[in-house]
């Protein structure tokens, strides 16, 4: 699998997965054993005290009984004893009379130490022991409170504790250590097999090429977590495809809209070479020539406009751009045709002003009326209307004219559409203009929309048609002039 | 009038050099920016036209040199890029004006009169005749023999326009930015509405024709030779 191109600043890559997956992994399984294991051993070592505890009460209590037998002599009392303790191993016994002497003890440990280390209880407890080393061996008592002064100290050995619990303590880490390295061979496993359906899905996208980006990826055959990288990147293809066609179709439509007047220059021209013309005909046809020049000439200009906008290539110089004398300048500059057709020219709206690059906001305007005027009734009016609303500023050009087809409406602003076929190749324009207009609307952060209905008051067949340029308010400041 | 232009695609330069020549200039070609760059700082011309875009020494770097040894012929540039950048970077390097290819030789033979009019400094005359014609520029009046002609105020402009640049052919583009100060290409056809009225007003009804249409490039008024037409 390719790696992608390193970034140009020397950022360093990010951790890969596994690492990040298996170091969050090895994290948790030792945090939860660490914690298993010193329950465990917590655990076990307090019931082997609650055992010990248990078993010293119940060698202080034989003592006791022994001592305290009528049945026995004093001098029978030690062998006595070392009856009863056969079943309790390595436990020993020393007790002391009231004058604190020494007058009975077990064999083989010395209990004085357990004296200075503790006081004595009238009940032994887990808390009450208390453990210490003395020779080679550790031991664990406590001191029983006898009656009539009497202080039975009770001992035993706890080496065989210590060695299971140091055992325990061994078979505990290895088994933490041998699971761990398991659970980190699993986690990596997974993380392995977990990556399997990218791959699956990074070579599913490298089929898509521009010939064939009808291709998509299907979102039901990934797990789910990619489901969603699945359908945002086949929108990503989809707006890719859009783009794509409209660009393909948009070459076609140069094409188209370039060979109809070449072809007319050539034709033209090889048919007036045919023979010898008078001077008036060649002149005729040079100046038939230039005049189609001309406009391939402006297509050519509007066409490298557009495409400029459309990468951005054109630097807005934004002014505040006060609307109604702008408007006003635009009807000066129209109101010669639009008298010969006996259309006024109205504005209305509050003064206000746009931020705006004012030649592009002026050519905009100007394609807006000039398309109006020319579809307009003869005697109508064509308004220019400003408002203000819901957080909007909204300029709306309005004729009285032939109705456009709803269809017709969204497709308007498209390059070299024309609503009315048969208008192909009119002498204005070449179908750019309305696709300027929204180019710098758009340049501009705003929107372009048209509507067109019917009116019963005119002929059937007409209404009144708006397009509406419409700009947030929060994005435009607007300064009220007046 | 001593012109120097500065292009090295073949057909335009030709193309150039006969139209200047056919409307009264006398225009030296150059076909590299090395000789072009030899000939501006050496001779004296009244106007230079360069190409942006040479393969040798660019215009750029010409009109830098012109203005860096403080000589202020007119320079007007000619360009294929289209960026407000380039037009920026040309002006403020001490070019007078700019013009995109494809651009159409009558914008350019009006923009290079404008220049060369400019350095002449002639006190702008408040009295504009031609034949019976008359504009008073500051009462506001026009006539034409003796009788009293009923100009809008943007008729009035554009008659002020052609009687000031008489027998100069004014493309479409040029009237509509100095009339109605408009710098765009526009599709429509006002300038042709506006001077068919204007014409209206003044041709009509007289023997003489002041306004003429000129196929395919625009308007001129002009008296016309007793023995033309």
């Amino acid at each position: 699998m390719p790696t992608p191109a390193e970034p140009s600043q020397p950022q360093p890559r990010p951790l890969s997965l596994a690492t990040r997956v298996m170091l969050f992994v090895a994290a948790a399984v030792l945090l939860c054993a660490g914690l298993l294991a010193t329950m465990l051993q917590n655990s076990i070592e307090a019931h082997f005290a609650e055992q010990d505890a248990g078993e010293l009460q119940a060698v202080a209590h034989s003592v006791l009984h022994t001592l305290q037998d009528p049945a026995l002599q004093p001098q029978q009392h030690h062998a006595s004893l070392h009856q009863v303790l056969t079943g309790h191993h390595q436990t020993y016994y020393l007790v002391l009379d009231a004058t604190e002497k020494p007058t009975l003890s077990a064999d083989g440990a010395d209990l004085t130490p357990l004296f200075r280390l503790t006081r004595p209880v009238s009940q032994i407890t887990p808390a009450d022991l208390i453990s210490w080393d003395q020779g080679a061996h550790t031991y664990r008592g406590a001191i029983l409170q006898g009656p009539r002064g009497l202080q039975i100290a009770v001992a035993m050995e706890m080496e065989f504790h210590l060695h299971y619990l140091h055992l325990l303590r061994w078979t505990l880490w290895l088994t933490i250590a041998a699971a761990v390295a398991l659970i980190l061979l699993a986690a990596w496993l997974g993380v392995r097999q977990g990556l399997l359906p990218l791959r699956q899905l990074s070579s599913d996208i490298r089929q898509i090429s521009t010939e064939k980006l009808h291709l998509r990826l299907e979102p039901g055959q990934v797990p789910v977590e990619l489901a969603e990288l699945v359908q945002s990147f086949n929108q990503m293809i989809e707006n890719l495809q859009q783009g794509f066609s409209r660009l393909s179709e948009f070459s076609a439509d140069i094409a188209h809209e370039l060979r109809t007047p070449l072809s007319n220059l050539i034709t033209q021209t090889q048919v007036s070479l045919s023979k010898d013309r008078s001077l008036e005909e060649y002149r005729e046809l040079l100046y038939s020539n230039l005049e189609e020049q001309e406009r391939l000439a402006k297509m050519v200009s509007d066409m490298l406009w557009l495409a400029k906008t459309d990468h951005g290539l054109i630097k807005l110089q934004p002014e505040a751009v006060a609307l109604e004398p702008l408007c006003r300048q635009l009807f000066e500059f129209f109101e010669f045709i639009a008298d010969e057709r006996n259309i006024r020219l109205q504005y209305q709206g509050p003064a206000v002003s746009l931020r705006a690059d004012k030649v592009m906001l002026q050519r905009a305007l100007s394609n807006l009326l000039s398309n109006a005027i020319r579809h307009a009734d003869a005697d109508s009016t064509v308004w220019i209307r400003v408002n203000t609303l819901a957080g909007h500023l909204e300029i709306c050009i309005r004729n009285c004219g032939p109705v456009i087809a709803p269809e017709h409406l969204p497709r308007l602003f498209e390059r070299f559409y024309r609503a009315d076929p048969s208008r192909q190749r009119h002498s204005e324009g070449a179908g750019l203009g309305l696709a300027m207009v929204q180019s710098i609307v758009t340049l501009h952060g705003g929107e372009i929309s048209a509507v067109s209905v019917p009116d019963a008051a005119q002929s059937p067949g007409h209404g009144n048609t708006d397009f509406i340029l419409r700009w947030p308010l929060d994005k435009r400041p607007l300064n009220q002039l007046s | 009038m001593r012109l120097l232009i500065v292009e090295d695609e073949v057909k335009t330069g030709d193309y150039l050099k006969q139209g200047f020549t056919e409307a009264g200039f006398n225009p030296t070609l150059c076909r590299n920016g090395l000789d072009g760059h030899h000939l501006a700082m050496t001779e004296e011309f009244e106007l230079i036209i360069l190409d942006v875009m040479l393969p040798d020494v660019d215009g750029l770097r010409i009109v830098k040199a012109l203005r860096q040894a403080n000589r202020h012929t007119p320079v007007l540039l000619l360009s294929a890029l289209d960026t407000v950048d380039d037009r920026v970077r040309g002006l403020e390097l001490g070019a007078d004006d700019y013009l995109v290819k494809p651009f159409a030789f009558n914008e350019l033979l009006a923009r290079a009169r404008t220049l060369l009019r400019r350095g002449q400094l002639a006190p702008q005359a408040d009295r504009l005749q031609a034949a019976d014609l008359v504009l008073e520029i500051s009462k506001h009046k026009a006539s034409r023999g003796g009788k009293k002609l009923n100009l809008t105020p943007k008729e009035f402009a554009l008659l002020e326009l052609l009687l000031r640049r008489e027998g100069e052919v004014l493309p479409r583009s040029l009237i509509a930015s100095q009339v109605w100060d408009m710098n765009f290409d526009s599709d429509t056809n006002v300038i042709d509405v506006a001077v068919r009225r204007l014409r209206s007003k003044v041709d009509d009804d007289q023997a003489l024709k002041l306004i003429h249409t000129v196929r395919g490039m625009g308007y001129k008024l002009e008296v016309p030779d007793a023995d033309a037409s």
